[in-house]
């Protein structure tokens, strides 16, 4: 349990900039004695923009569109965690239906956000083909994404004041049958994560967190639920419409690996859930209401469920077409803490997959590794070396 | 490479190396610190709705063994000496990509101080796919764009220095393009 | 909304030893003003009480007079808020450091996870955080600059952000 800066003999990996679906490249730097890991530390930075800064170079709409940018996979949530803070200080509410919109949007890309993760944290394992079919099924709710708001990826949902695009029942009909389809396919992951005896023999009682530990590490999200720690914003201080349409929450008391997967699939399903209702019940008014283009003066504090957990944000404004500071709190930043601590005590083999169950948002491109064990000379390896090296220790 | 050109068995050499180049990519696909939006979209052409394989075009891990950089973000500060090592470790001839808005001119991010404003401005880049994110099929058409190029051998010559990271010693073996 | 109102108050009971002056921006939002000795002790209460947990800490740049730009600014403070959770309740412990002595105590022996929030803090605005166990770079790159802190107002980018497309 120790932040301690690391001494020579050390492994070192990048966990960095080359691969796809990752949100904060960090680089890793990992002490191991033998196989097991005795300590971690942790460097971010490679996608750091500095979009607080130029939060403050930009008006209000203006910052609307680098919010939604700061992640590709929940483009739609840091929006509304934005609009909702500065609704929030103009002193407006989104109506009814525009707020039961932008939960429709934030429940599709939950789900996208989990499939993409399924696929990833499988790959990591050496599932490949899993990886591939929840690939696969994820397009179906990309298709519904675009059908909406004719973009698969960033959406742009979200006015300050409301939303932009309106359901009309032909699409909800569509989208009812894709979800049927999705339900019957994530019933059949569930079924693969709790029965197939090699994924179980990977994933039961890998990097185990107690509720104690997730507490006192700041885990949130499914990482912490998964580890029996209780707190979803979307039921604990409910927000766009999760008071009409509320959500369960999923939890599980094992803490490890395959709870967090069970914790997300079972997610997934509920938000199929809440969709189907919120389209049996959609409630009638318009989409926008007026905001005026001077944000009064004030403070606020906006907190949003991502698909990765609990999103922070500090809004403040000193009165003008322009915030005074915006912070953003990313669950990934809060997650990789706990990862640092997980880790220790650890195989190296496990390591990738323990990396991606607190889905970081990283997946299957190559980083480099660099090996230094005890005293031999360092050795560079890949990060596909490594996710070998874990398939091979297991089979 | 002046003295052989000439030779017929170099000729048919060279016809078989763009054959095999252009049947068969191979591409690294480098986060130069982008949003994400653009990887997902080239990992989604991966996966079985889109299967670039199929075309002969793999993503794979090591810039030792790639041909096509696929390169996405503004370049932060940080992620700019490990764009140039990449690129320093790809072997002759290299090819890139630059997908997405962000990565054509820095997009959205326009004026954060940390970054260098686009791939072009580090790397001299043969393919601009825009889009924020483009879609699957665009990243994939401008795949196709390079390779077409190549075929036809209308790929422009490059001018443009880059730069070597610090501690990167420059290869000693350029293979002849 | 009693239960809200109730886990406010055990918060504003706790800390009160502590605080200097509590402020309701919001309904479910706690400010305490603090003095930077009690920081320790006020996270101590909380923790021992097990009142939510430690969401973020957020940095804010106070320049004290209104500054033209390119000036030398005058002594301003930066005021850090640590911003505990529990459900919908948010309890902000807010401290001031000045420019001259911009110090605050770690509270990484208390809460860990703190060590990331700590870490930016020192880079994006120079607050120095005293008995932090990690003091290396996290977020900005290698080869930037000692002493120059980008959140600070102070700091202004080379190529700003105009608004206007660019023309041709
Ligand atoms: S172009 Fe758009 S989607 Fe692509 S990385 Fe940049 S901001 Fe993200």
């Amino acid at each position: 349990m120790s932040f301690e800066p690391l001494g020579e003999n050390r492994f070192i990996v990048p966990i960095g900039p080359q691969h796809p679906a990752l949100k904060e490249p960090g680089h890793f730097e990992f002490v191991v004695d033998g196989e097991i890991v005795t300590g971690a530390s942790v460097r971010l930075g490679y996608v750091h923009r500095g979009i607080e800064k130029g939060a403050e170079d930009r008006t209000w709409i203006q910052n609307l569109y680098l919010m939604e940018r700061i992640c590709g996979i929940c483009s739609h949530i840091h929006a509304t965690a934005f609009v909702q803070g500065v609704e929030k200080l103009a002193g407006v509410e989104a109506p009814p239906r525009a707020r039961a919109i932008r939960e429709v949007f934030a429940e599709l890309e939950r789900i996208h956000s989990h499939m993409l993760w399924l696929g990833v944290a499988a790959h990591e394992g050496g599932f490949d083909a899993l990886f591939m079919y929840s690939w696969r099924d994820r397009e179906v709710v990309m298709d519904m994404l675009e059908m909406l708001s004719g973009n698969r990826v960033h959406y742009s949902a979200n006015l300050i004041g409301g939303v932009k695009y309106d359901l009309n029942p032909e699409m909800m009909d569509k989208i009812r049958d894709g979800l049927n389809y999705l339900e019957e396919r994530l019933a059949h992951y569930l079924d693969v994560v709790n029965h197939d005896e090699t994924f179980i023999g990977r994933t039961r009682g890998i990097g185990t967190m107690t509720r104690e530990q997730a507490q006192l590490l700041g885990a949130v999200g499914p990482t912490a639920r998964a580890s029996n720690f209780a707190f979803d914003v979307r039921v604990d201080a409910p927000y766009a419409a999760y008071a009409e349409f509320p959500v369960e929450m999923v939890v599980a008391q094992e803490g490890d690996l395959h709870a967090r997967f069970v914790v997300r699939i079972l997610e997934t399903m509920e938000s199929i859930r809440v969709l189907r209702r919120i389209f049996d019940n959609l409630p009638e008014s318009e989409l926008v209401t007026r905001v005026p283009r001077r944000i009064p003066a004030g403070e606020t504090i906006s907190r949003v469920e991502a698909p990765r957990g609990e999103l922070f944000y500090f809004i403040a404004s000193s009165g003008g077409e322009k915030p005074e500071r915006v912070k953003v709190r990313t669950p990934s930043l809060c997650n990789w803490g706990t990862v640092i601590t997980l880790a220790v005590g650890h195989k190296l083999a496990d390591m990738p997959m323990i990396l991606a169950g607190i889905d970081p948002c990283f997946s299957c491109n190559d980083r480099l590794v660099m090996v230094k064990r005890n005293h031999q000379d360092p050795q560079v390896w890949t990060w596909a070396d490594l996710r070998n090296y874990g398939i091979e220790y297991y089979r | 490479m002046g003295l052989e050109v000439s030779k017929p068995w170099q000729q048919a050499l060279d016809k078989i190396r763009t054959w095999a180049r252009v049947n068969s990519p191979w591409a690294i696909h480098f986060n130069s610190g982008s949003c994400n939006g653009c990887d997902i979209e080239i990992l989604a052409t991966l996966t079985p709705r889109y299967d670039v394989e199929r075309f002969g075009i793999k993503l794979q891990g090591s810039p030792r063994h790639a041909d096509v950089l696929i390169c996405t973000g503004p370049v932060s500060l940080q992620a700019k000496d490990r764009l140039l090592r990449i690129y320093w470790q790809m072997p002759e001839p290299k090819f890139v990509i630059a997908v997405g808005s962000c990565g054509l001119s820095g997009g959205v991010f326009h004026g954060c101080y940390n970054i260098v404003k686009g791939i072009d401005e580090v790397l001299p880049v043969d393919v601009f796919v825009p889009g924020c994110p483009p879609r699957p099929e665009a990243i994939i058409y401008g795949v196709a764009v390079l390779l077409e190029a190549l075929k036809s051998g209308k790929r422009p010559e490059r001018t443009m220095t880059v730069e070597l990271p610090a501690g990167f010693e420059k290869p000693q073996a350029e293979v002849r393009q | 909304m009693s239960s809200l109102e109730e886990t406010l108050q055990r918060a504003e009971n706790l800390l009160q030893p502590y605080g200097q002056s509590f402020n309701r921006p919001e309904l479910n939002r706690l400010d305490v003003y603090l003095q930077r000795e009690n920081l320790l002790a006020a996270v101590q209460a909380l923790l021992e009480a097990r009142w939510g947990y430690l969401s973020t800490i957020t940095g804010i740049d106070r320049p004290s007079a209104a500054v033209e730009e390119g000036q030398t600014p005058t002594e301003g403070e930066i005021e850090v808020l640590y911003s505990f959770c529990s459900g919908a309740a948010v309890v902000s412990l807010r401290v001031r450091a000045p420019y001259s002595d911009a110090a605050l105590p770690s509270i990484c022996p208390l809460i860990p996870s703190a060590t990331l929030g700590e870490r930016e803090l020192m880079e994006m605005f120079g607050v120095k955080v005293e008995g932090t166990p990690d003091t290396s770079r996290l977020i900005l790159a290698d080869s930037w600059p000692e002493g120059v802190y980008p959140l600070r107002k102070s700091f202004v980018p080379a190529a700003r952000f105009s608004g206007e497309a660019k023309g041709g």
